[in-house]
């Protein structure tokens, strides 16, 4: 669970985050709102990035502002970013194995989580071919797959769906509604695609101009008719 | 006008025909298969085979002056392979790689006249010694990359020229500089291994630890260090998400680059019996970063080539009565090519036997 109370960051003159109140406790939530809106500074704040002015976040009875970036990935905390960034000199399975390496227990368990991860996204043909020659599909997997690995706590997914086509969207809904309940873990998962988002996720937090614009069960925050204006463009 | 029309045709016919045979040739020629995985086990066996057979060229061929040449260019290619570690795994620029090499022969002088300890410690040492230094001198990469790391790590190693030509090296005299009194003759050269007192048996030598040198690099580029350098260099931020210490990967990194730098210097130490500050000129670590270019920074065969280059042209110049600095010109006309085709020499003959490699085991599957 992450309880998140008056975090304020500031760049210069400009407020990203504007006192954002929010707790997300269903396994899967969603994180929308228009370009601009503080969606990826909220993650950069979660997962160390950008120290906020103003504020706590508890990660389920953690302080998570008083920790390290690294400390927050020892505590379970994992996340993927907006651009995919497999290195395409190392296999599928080495990109996930470079993880391991550093928040599995040991060899041991590093080796079963690398196996389980690579079945559980679908790689398992392609665990050995280089990442150059992955397509974006499966390099999105990679993606999911490397935080999968070393008991993740909460999983902060960066528009996972961006540029995938929609048969793959659909493999990857099921694969993200799979998540929570394989891996015992929360999943946050912010992106465009509202129809995702609506598929996926039990809560949403809409923000917009670093504001929280409305937070609650999913259907009801989309229909709500000042997300659809703000957001959605229409009434 | 009809014939005309129908020549035209004919023409156009076999122009399109030409086209696509070329085009069936071309793809027959280079069939778009994914490389088959070159194991560990078969990397080893043609780093042992390709230094081992032009190792065993050189010692059979070549005396006195080119032996001795070729001596020093593998001690260069173990700090062209230091070099290509810190920019291959983490796109970091050293130019001070000579002045680690320095180092370590400083070191091992010092260690030799102070204690005499056995010739594998005293090279030990050595990398040890610039292996701490390399850390150090790292630092600065820590918080800047690029030019501006480029340009600290230049200084870095002008400083060294001018402390070395200040202090020089260890002689055998008495104090921590080990320096003589004005006599010359005072003078203690540092001794060989017994096994290896000739210098076709010392080049051998030489031979075997730049092998040992590049097992030492490739293992870690394949391991677990490996993988956090590749992170790290994609991105600093996916990589401190993925719960890598950059600070202590980036340290080790400097700090295996300074080690195999050390073991050169105590190498070249070993092979002239002492050394001179004039032999550690500045420019040598901006050459050294040109070979390591010029022979591909990705593949261990490239600092190999790159390493055999940097040594291999200035002796050439010398050996055919030749201005050594026409050597400039053509490593900055051969880096033009190397930056028309980053993978360097060693990156396009590595393609090329693994081209070779898959045709092989294609053949041979049933």
């Amino acid at each position: 669970m992450i309880k998140i109370d008056a975090l304020t960051v500031q760049f210069g003159g400009i407020t990203p985050l504007d006192a954002l109140d929010a707790e997300f406790v269903a396994p899967i939530c969603g994180l929308i709102g228009p370009n601009g809106a503080g969606k990826t500074t909220l993650v950069n704040v979660l997962s160390g990035f950008v120290t906020p002015v103003a504020g706590t976040i508890l990660l389920n009875d953690t302080l998570l502002l008083a920790l390290s970036p690294r400390h927050r990935v020892g505590i379970g905390l994992r996340r993927t970013f907006q651009q995919e960034l497999v290195v395409d000199e190392l296999t599928a399975m080495e990109n996930i194995q470079a993880i391991a390496d550093h928040v599995s227990a040991d060899r041991t368990s590093a080796r079963r989580e690398v196996d389980a991860a690579v079945n559980f996204v679908g790689l398992s043909e392609r665990r050995n071919t280089r990442g150059r020659q992955l397509n974006l599909f499966e390099r999105r997997m990679v993606e999911i797959a490397k935080t999968l690995i070393g008991r993740p706590k909460v999983i902060l997914m960066d528009e996972p769906g961006a540029g995938l086509n929609e048969s793959e969207t659909e493999r990857l809904r099921r694969l993200l509604v799979e998540i929570p309940r394989a891996f015992a873990c929360q999943l946050v998962l912010i992106d465009h695609d509202a129809d995702l988002i609506a598929s996926v996720c039990a809560e949403t937090l809409v923000l917009d101009f670093g504001k929280r614009l409305a937070m609650g069960q999913t259907r009801a925050v989309l229909d709500d008719p000042v997300v659809r204006r703000a957001y959605l463009g229409r009434e | 006008m009809t014939e005309i029309s129908e020549t035209k045709i004919i023409e156009t016919e076999i122009i399109k025909t030409e086209i696509t045979e070329t085009e069936v040739t071309r793809i027959t020629v280079f069939p778009p298969t994914v490389p088959a995985e070159i194991t560990p086990g078969i990397r080893a066996v043609a780093i042992v085979a390709v230094v081992g057979v032009v190792s065993g060229v050189i010692a059979a061929t070549c005396g006195g002056y080119w032996l001795s040449n070729f001596t020093q260019a593998y001690c260069m290619v173990m700090a062209v392979l230091g070099c290509a570690l810190l920019y291959g795994q983490l796109g970091l620029v050293s130019l001070c790689q000579w002045a680690l090499v320095g180092v370590g022969g400083w070191v091992s002088l010092r260690v030799y006249h102070y204690i005499h300890p056995p010739f594998f410690v005293t090279i030990l040492a050595g990398g040890v010694g610039a292996s701490m230094i390399g850390m150090i001198w790292g630092l600065p990469a820590l918080r800047m990359r690029g030019l501006y790391l480029a340009l600290v790590t230049l200084m870095l190693a002008a400083a060294f020229q001018t402390l070395v030509f200040v202090i020089s090296f260890p002689v055998g005299g008495p104090g921590f500089l080990g320096q003589v009194g004005a006599s010359g003759n005072d003078r203690i050269n540092m001794a060989r291994p017994i096994f290896a007192s000739s210098d076709t048996a010392y080049f051998l030598f030489v031979a075997v630890v730049t092998v040992l040198c590049i097992f030492l690099v490739e293992a870690h580029r394949r391991t677990k260090p490996g993988r956090a350098w590749a992170l790290i260099r994609k991105s600093e931020q996916m990589a401190v998400a993925s719960g890598v210490r950059i600070v202590f990967y980036k340290a080790w990194a400097f700090a295996l680059s300074g080690f195999v730098a050390g073991i050169a210097g105590a190498l070249l130490a070993g092979l002239f019996g002492q050394l001179d500050a004039s032999a550690f000129p500045t420019t040598n670590s901006i050459v050294i970063f040109i070979g390591t270019l010029l022979g591909g920074y990705d593949v261990w065969l490239g600092a190999f080539l790159g390493g055999l280059l940097t040594r291999f042209i200035p002796a050439l110049l010398i050996d055919l009565n030749v201005n050594t600095n026409v050597g400039f010109m053509i490593f900055g006309a051969a880096l033009l090519f190397a930056l028309r085709d980053p993978l360097g020499l060693g990156g396009q003959l590595t393609i090329l036997a693994e081209r070779l490699y898959d045709k092989f085991q294609a053949q041979r599957a049933p």
